[in-house]
Formats: structure tokens, C-alpha cells, sequence
């Protein structure tokens, strides 16, 4: 127990260290004094022309990714360099993940209140969320990679991104999948829970967190407090049942 | 939510306090998640132990609720790197494209309204018991 906390601290400095070098490196395209201010202008960007035209098909998820994207093939940036030069990004993601605990808390009488209705439901949609995945993946005859990539689909990009280095390989794509599964969710969610006639704030955060994880999770605070709590709660349960599951199943 | 009439030290010193229990909560979960050889990620069981603590504690401090509002506001900003990765994915042949957006896309749909129609009905059905015992 002590010498695997000593690891731990040293992986963590080590990930710092690492960061703090990037800024170090001669200036470069990929470096971090170039790579985090088009993250911040992506972002700030995507987010001024979403609060304009207020589609959600221009979420700043998707419009941000995209001038991102758009900036790194004009710089001439490979993928690999744009994940070092956001290292500390990557550093601030366990700290985000933590801090869902907040709007938890502050709407946990709520959560309490519909009490095992909520578990019942977590049950079954983190057991469908990926098999309807994974059945459309295996009819239209999908390879062995996309169907594992696909299995991870309920949980968290960051639980993604922790599982697959288990399952290993298939890192990126598996990552992809999640966050494009979140985006689907995140931009189809609310609207689609209008058309069901569904207008309770509770399910649709509950459903956005199963379905779409941290990047629902993202929609449904916008649609208030209540039913980002409800989105967190979710994706928490669920991220948790399926890394407990998930690892289980693969190597059966 | 306590009172806003902070000094600036006051307020800085809560922030950093809030921001400690942060990233000690995402260490103490990270090594829960080691020593005990769980496969749930290190952040979420953090999140579940803060979670905790905070039901125990009674009430959000001021400082924390401050920097997770913010943290929080920037979720789509710390997310950006996972998500620009999706258009870097190449080493796939045709086939396997067109399935995997498929069952990403219609599957999404899918699930999102199975779940989101089982949990409205268990909800709802749950009120109206509640309701029918004069509550």
C-alpha cells in the first residue's frame, strides 16, 4: 500500500514534470505556448457562435473540436503533438471528473427522492447503452475492433481512456467512440426528449449521463443544476458498473 | 451558500483550499483504485469519496463550490483534446467505418430513448403511488 501511493505520487510528478518540460522545448508548432491558446480560442470561439445562433448542432463539443482541427492542419500538427502540447489539460481532467461531486451534493434530496426507480433504470441502460451498439456494429458486419471499441461505449472519455489502456490497442479509437457517442447524445439528447414528451429534468439528465457521459454531462448543466446532477449521478454509476464489468467480460 | 462579502485574501486562500480538496480527492481515488486493483478509474471513485465526505460534512465549503463552478464551466475546454482525437481516426477500412457510425449514431438513439422512456415510467408510476397515499 505505501510503496504503490509512492508510485502514484511519483507517476503524478512525473506527468507534471513532463508538462512543465513541454514548455521548456525550443518553440515549435506542437508546443504547448502555441497548442493551449488554440485549445482556449477554439473553445472561446465555439462558444461565442453557440450562445449566437444557439443550434445544438454547433455545440462548442463539436464546433470547438472542429476549429481546433481546422488550426492544427494548418499548423501542420500531428495528433501526437497537439496530446503533448495539451498536457495540462490532460492534468486538469481528474480534478474535473471530482468536482461533479459538487452539483451531486447539492442535488442529492432531489436525487434521494426518486430513489431506486433511478438504480433500476442505470441497470438496464448501462447494459444497453453498448449492446445496441454493438448488435448494429455486428449486423452490418463491423470487425472485431470496432465491436470492442463500441463495448466501451457507456462509460466516461476518461474511464475510456484508463480501461483501454487495460484492454490495450485500441486507445484512440475507443476514446473516438466515446466522444463521438457523446456528442450524438449531447446534441440529439434534450431535443429528443421533447419529441418522447419526456419533461422531466431528472430523467433527462439521467439519461443524457448513461448515454452521452461527460460531454451530456456538459448539455445538462446547461439546462440547470437539477438535471446536471442527475446527469453526473449517472455517469459516475455507470462508469463505475461498466469498469467493473467490462474488464470481467472481455477476458471471459 | 455563505455570505459574498469576502476580502479578496480571504477569498484567494478559500479558492486554493477548494482546489487542494480537489486534486486530493482525485489522488485518494486514484489510490483506492490502485491498491485495492479496482479497474474503476482513479477520478470517479475520487468523485464518489468526495461525494461522500460532503453528505458527512453536511454542506459544500465555500471555497470548493467556488472552483468546481468554474472547473465545471470549462469541462468543454479540458474535454477538447479527447474529442479532437475522433477526426485523427484513419487506420480503418470503409466497412468498418460505415458500421461504426452507424451504431454510434442510430444506437445512441436508440438507447436514449429506451432509457429515458423506462425511466419516465418508473418515476411517474412511483409519484402516482405516492400520490395515491395522500402525500
Amino acid at each position: 500500500m505505501g510503496s504503490e501511493m509512492r508510485n502514484l505520487w511519483l507517476q503524478w510528478l512525473s506527468q507534471l514534470e513532463q508538462v512543465a518540460s513541454g514548455f521548456l522545448q525550443p518553440l515549435s508548432a506542437a508546443h504547448p505556448l502555441v497548442i493551449l491558446p488554440l485549445n482556449i480560442a477554439g473553445f472561446w470561439l465555439a462558444l461565442k457562435i453557440y450562445r449566437r445562433t444557439g443550434t445544438p448542432i454547433l455545440h462548442p463539443v463539436v464546433g470547438g473540436s472542429l476549429l481546433v482541427f481546422a488550426g492544427l492542419l494548418l499548423l501542420g500538427v500531428d495528433f501526437a503533438g497537439y496530446q503533448q502540447g495539451s498536457g495540462l489539460l490532460y492534468l486538469l481532467l481528474g480534478p474535473a471528473v471530482v468536482a461533479l461531486a459538487i452539483p451531486l451534493k447539492q442535488n442529492l434530496v432531489m436525487v434521494r427522492r426518486a430513489g431506486w426507480p433511478l438504480m433500476l433504470g442505470l441497470l438496464v441502460g448501462a447494459v444497453l447503452a453498448p449492446l445496441v451498439a454493438v448488435v448494429i456494429a455486428l449486423l452490418l458486419g463491423g470487425s472485431h475492433m470496432v465491436l470492442v471499441a463500441l463495448a466501451t461505449k457507456s462509460v466516461t472519455t476518461p474511464v475510456a481512456l484508463a480501461l483501454t489502456e487495460q484492454m490495450n490497442g485500441i486507445h484512440s479509437l475507443a476514446a473516438g467512440v466515446v466522444a463521438f457517442t457523446g456528442i450524438v447524445g449531447a446534441v440529439f439528447g434534450p431535443s429528443l426528449m421533447r419529441l418522447l414528451g419526456v419533461h422531466d429534468e431528472r430523467v433527462t439528465g439521467f439519461t443524457l449521463g448513461i448515454n452521452a457521459h461527460a460531454i451530456g454531462t456538459v448539455r445538462a448543466l446547461e439546462v440547470s443544476a437539477l438535471c446536471g446532477a442527475f446527469s453526473a449521478l449517472a455517469m459516475g454509476l455507470c462508469g463505475a458498473l461498466t469498469a467493473l464489468l467490462l474488464p470481467v467480460l472481455t477476458s471471459a | 451558500m455563505p455570505s459574498e462579502s469576502k476580502s479578496w485574501p480571504g477569498k484567494a486562500l478559500h479558492w486554493l483550499l477548494g482546489a487542494g480538496l480537489l486534486l486530493t480527492f482525485d489522488f485518494a481515488g486514484r489510490a483506492l483504485a490502485a491498491s485495492l486493483s479496482l479497474s474503476v478509474p482513479g477520478p470517479v471513485l475520487g468523485m464518489l469519496l468526495l461525494l461522500l465526505v460532503l453528505m458527512l460534512y453536511g454542506r459544500v465549503p465555500y471555497g470548493l463550490g467556488m472552483v468546481a463552478e468554474q472547473i465545471l464551466r470549462l469541462l468543454v475546454l479540458i474535454l477538447l483534446p479527447a474529442t479532437v482525437g475522433i477526426y485523427f481516426l484513419r487506420d480503418l477500412s470503409g466497412g468498418d467505418w460505415f458500421a461504426l457510425i452507424a451504431a454510434m449514431v442510430i444506437g445512441t438513439l436508440i438507447s436514449l430513448t429506451l432509457t429515458a422512456l423506462l425511466l419516465n415510467h418508473l418515476i411517474q408510476r412511483r409519484a402516482r403511488r405516492r400520490g395515491d397515499h395522500g402525500q
